[in-house]
């Protein structure tokens, strides 16, 4: 009976574990494998197999030590995940509550503009705010300000250090980012008994009312779900960031993340060092899992998890 | 019995994979064969044809990558008129063999690298590879090129006509990895009217900036006098981006150096350095050269700024000169022949300060062999070394003087041989380009067709004749692996005084952190001198 159960489990549960064995164990422990050898520039045959011991490791350790900016690149990777997190949940939850006292069309008609910077190729996107908040007279930003009047001189937005250039990259991350909650937040408002809200404004509770007191607490694992995965996701994200510094519209020490100095270690130099960039991807997982685990914990994840009282 | 079935079967799995195993070495296993090159070019390309026709193959498909400015395609088509030069000497030979040559332009040579360097050891990458020497020390460490030093002992008369220091270029520890392709120099432009204006004298300034008369203090009061006149908006316009290789000229031209042949070490020149972030940083200060010029945009704002007059100097390549020509940078036009000619004075880049000599900056093109050359044909492991001297061959072909003349007055680049050098010259030969009646592949010629319409010209067949002369003063970067990296910090560092965010001395004192910071970067640069204490710039100001 019981090698029966084990057999069905494994029939059932095999395509899942394959997937991630292939897709996230794998590439992980490669990734820390990685970290040891002297890996650069993709030769595998070369360098798989000098391993270099902790030496990526103390060359990361040395550079936070000694490098001038290398610190920047940290403290960005701090503001910017922190302040684009809160952008992305609440904007993400202002948008769905707003929407959802709206009537159906213009509601369906707003939430399709926020999402049109995640409908839009990557390039062309950052490419509207390259030219947006471009430094000289030629960025739009400048161009209405001073034809305004409001300055004389254009300003160097994405190179005012450190707050100009995290408010860019916070701003164009952001604005990508907010539709994800937007959509999990509508979903699951959709998922509330309407007889709740009816009767609540029966009862003569404002929106703000029904909002807090009935809307929020059924929406809890739900905000649980976007702040862990948009956490995760900030943490590790690069494309935007990348093209934004790429094209020096943003200072690049406090334009790049540790994301961002991963993928420029590793495939975006004239030598491409594949073993650091390893070594600085395993921190940056053991700081993704110690975040997602702590979020999880303070949120009281378990409790979701629990199983349903009685029997089904 | 159910153990018996179990046996039976184990034995038969192993039987299948074990034959399997056995017959995979019987198939490998035939004689190799070898080529011997002679010199003689029609010889070796019939000697190959028949080599390759005796293994029964009669299609040999090569790829061909290059990068650049969209004037610069005979970066690709030179392989392309290689092969099919090659097709009709086998062809009038009798021999049944082909070769075809797929190509791949792109824009940007960096993003180009880069994709080699990934698809290079899973031999997706092109056959063919043209790129800066800059790549190549990395590229030939790895191993993802080929050594090209033996097959080149048969070809030395070929060898000789390359300009010598053009050829250092494609070496790397004694070793030659590839021919080179084309070079530049790298002019500073003045804009004559607005010279006018200032009381400039440009008829004179080429020679007294080849004298040394003629520095960086004299540019500077020429920019300021400029600007202060009212003639233009800025002295001084630079390229932005990498520093590399644009404004390292001004270590050279502050007589430093960049690397240690003695030690094979890169060399952190503190004196020269400091000077050139000194005088960048007294430009942009004073008003003279945008703060932000690292972040202008070329098409927009760096090149608008050039061709209107907005500018004295402007420190740019020779390519420019049929850039403008071609791109919409004047009011939403390109520039006529005459206009640029009229327009623009060039010279040398100044020499830093009296008793240092002017300068300019080469970033040789090499067309380089993957090392797996040829290996998606047919028998490629019995054949390597056949589809190997081959694949050299075509290079031999595609840096033929015509193709090379071609390359340079449709482009604004530099021969890189002599005999390119006296072609471009030759009125006759000129004309018959600018037909388009030469033997050329007719690939090549439709490709070709609308940029020699607009670039093949007296005027500028003239203008390379003119700054052919710089190539006499050219430096080149150092061909090391670890120079990108010190590149990039030096870009960092020109930034950041643009800004006013550092002064020269805390850049240098970056510079010298960032180095240190980098433990690979710090046992491979070597930190020599100090800030000079009594140095004023400009003198006597």
């Amino acid at each position: 009976m019981k090698n029966e159960k084990l057999r069905d489990l494994s029939f059932f549960l095999f395509p899942m574990v394959f997937m991630v064995v292939l897709f996230y164990l794998i590439p992980l422990v490669l990734t820390v494998y990685i970290s040891f050898t002297g890996m650069r520039n993709w030769n595998v045959d070369k360098y798989l197999h000098q391993v270099v011991g902790l030496y990526n490791y103390e060359r990361l350790i040395h550079m936070f030590k000694y490098d001038p900016t290398f610190k920047a690149v940290i403290l960005t990777t701090i503001v910017f995940v922190l302040i684009t997190l809160i952008i992305n949940v609440f904007g993400g939850l202002g948008l769905a509550l707003g929407t959802f006292f709206m009537s159906e069309k213009p509601a369906s008609a707003f939430r399709l503009l926020w999402l049109l910077p995640r409908m839009s190729p990557i390039a062309v996107y950052s490419l509207v705010w390259y030219y947006f908040f471009h430094g000289s007279s030629i960025g739009t930003l400048n161009s209405v300000l001073m034809k305004l009047g409001v300055i004389n001189q254009p300003i160097p937005w994405g190179q005012i250090v450190p707050w100009g250039a995290w408010s860019v990259i916070i701003f164009v991350n952001g604005l990508v980012g907010v539709s994800f909650g937007m959509i999990v937040f509508t979903s699951a408002l959709n998922q509330i008994p309407k007889e709740l809200v009816i009767a609540a404004r029966v009862d003569g509770a404002s929106a703000w009312e029904i909002s807090r007191r009935i809307l929020l607490p059924l929406m809890k694992w739900h905000f649980l779900y976007v702040l862990t995965w948009q956490f995760l996701s900030l943490l590790t994200t690069y494309p935007h960031l990348f093209l934004l510094v790429e094209w020096d519209l943003v200072d690049r020490d406090y334009g790049t993340t540790l994301a961002l100095y991963v993928f420029n270690t590793a495939f975006g130099r004239g030598e491409q060092d594949q073993g650091l960039a390893a070594a600085a991807a395993v921190i940056l997982s053991i700081l993704g899992i110690i975040g997602g685990f702590v979020t999880l914990k303070v949120l009281q994840f378990e409790k979701m998890i629990k199983k349903p009282r009685g029997d089904l | 019995m159910k153990w018996k079935a179990t046996l039976l079967m184990a034995i038969l799995v192993f039987a299948v994979i074990a034959s399997g195993c056995i017959g995979s070495t019987q198939e490998t296993k035939t004689e190799t064969s070898k080529v011997t090159l002679t010199g003689d070019f029609t010889k070796d390309v019939i000697e190959i044809g028949k080599i390759l026709q005796q293994n029964g193959i009669n299609e040999v498909k090569f790829a061909a990558w290059g990068s650049g400015d969209p004037n610069s395609v005979m970066r690709v088509y030179g392989i392309v008129d290689a092969a099919y030069k090659i097709n009709k000497i086998w062809e009038q030979n009798g021999i049944k063999v082909k070769i075809t040559v797929t190509t791949k332009y792109d824009q940007s040579f960096k993003d180009q690298y880069q994709e080699f360097l990934s698809k290079q050891p899973l031999g997706q990458a092109g056959d063919f590879f043209v790129n800066s020497y800059a790549f190549l020390p990395t590229l030939a460490e790895e191993g993802y090129i080929l050594d090209i030093t033996e097959y080149a002992k048969a070809y030395q008369n070929v060898i000789d006509d390359f300009y010598p220091n053009l050829l250092e270029a494609a070496k790397y520890k004694g070793k030659l990895y590839g021919l080179p392709q084309d070079t530049e120099a790298r002019p500073l432009y003045v804009r004559k009217d607005v010279a006018k204006c200032a009381g400039l004298d440009v008829t004179t300034l080429p020679e007294d900036v080849k004298s040394g008369e003629f520095t960086w203090s004299d540019v500077y009061y020429w920019a300021k006098k400029a600007k202060e006149k009212g003639c233009a908006e800025w002295g001084l316009i630079h390229r932005k981006g990498s520093a590399h290789p644009d404004l390292i000229q001004f270590i050279f031209a502050f007589n430093g150096k960049l690397y240690d042949p003695s030690t094979g070490k890169l060399v952190l020149d503190v004196p020269a350095v400091y000077k050139w972030l000194y005088v960048e940083w007294k430009f942009a200060q004073d008003g003279l050269l945008p703060k932000d010029i690292m972040s202008w945009d070329w098409a927009k704002q760096i090149h608008p700024t050039i061709v209107e007059g907005r500018t004295l100097f402007d420190i740019g390549g020779t390519w420019y000169w049929t850039e403008w020509q071609t791109k919409q940078y004047y009011h939403g036009r390109g520039l006529k022949p005459e206009e640029v000619k009229e327009w623009f004075a060039y010279t040398l880049f100044p020499a830093g300060e009296k008793g240092d000599k002017p300068v300019t900056l080469s970033q040789p093109f090499i067309w380089m062999i993957n090392s797996k050359a040829g290996q998606l044909n047919p028998k490629y492991e019995e054949l390597k070394d056949v589809y190997h001297a081959l694949a050299f061959l075509m290079i031999v072909k595609a840096s033929d003087s015509e193709i090379n003349a071609i390359h340079s007055v449709i482009s604004a680049h530099l021969p890189v041989r002599k005999e390119a050098a006296k072609l471009i010259k030759d009125e006759n030969w000129l004309n018959k380009l600018k037909n388009l009646d030469l033997d050329l592949a007719p690939e090549v010629k439709d490709n070709i067709k609308d940029i020699v319409e607009k670039t093949v010209n007296p005027i500028n067949a003239k203008f390379l004749a003119d700054v052919s002369y710089m190539l006499e003063y050219t430096h080149l970067a150092p061909a090391h692996p670890k120079y990108p990296a010190l590149a990039d910090i030096f870009k960092e560092a020109v930034d950041k005084v643009l800004r006013g965010e550092m002064t020269p001395e805390e850049a240098v004192k970056f510079i010298e952190d960032k180095i240190k910071a980098d433990k690979e970067l710090a046992d491979n640069v070597e930190i020599k001198g100090e800030i000079p204490k009594e140095w004023e710039f400009p003198r006597g100001d």
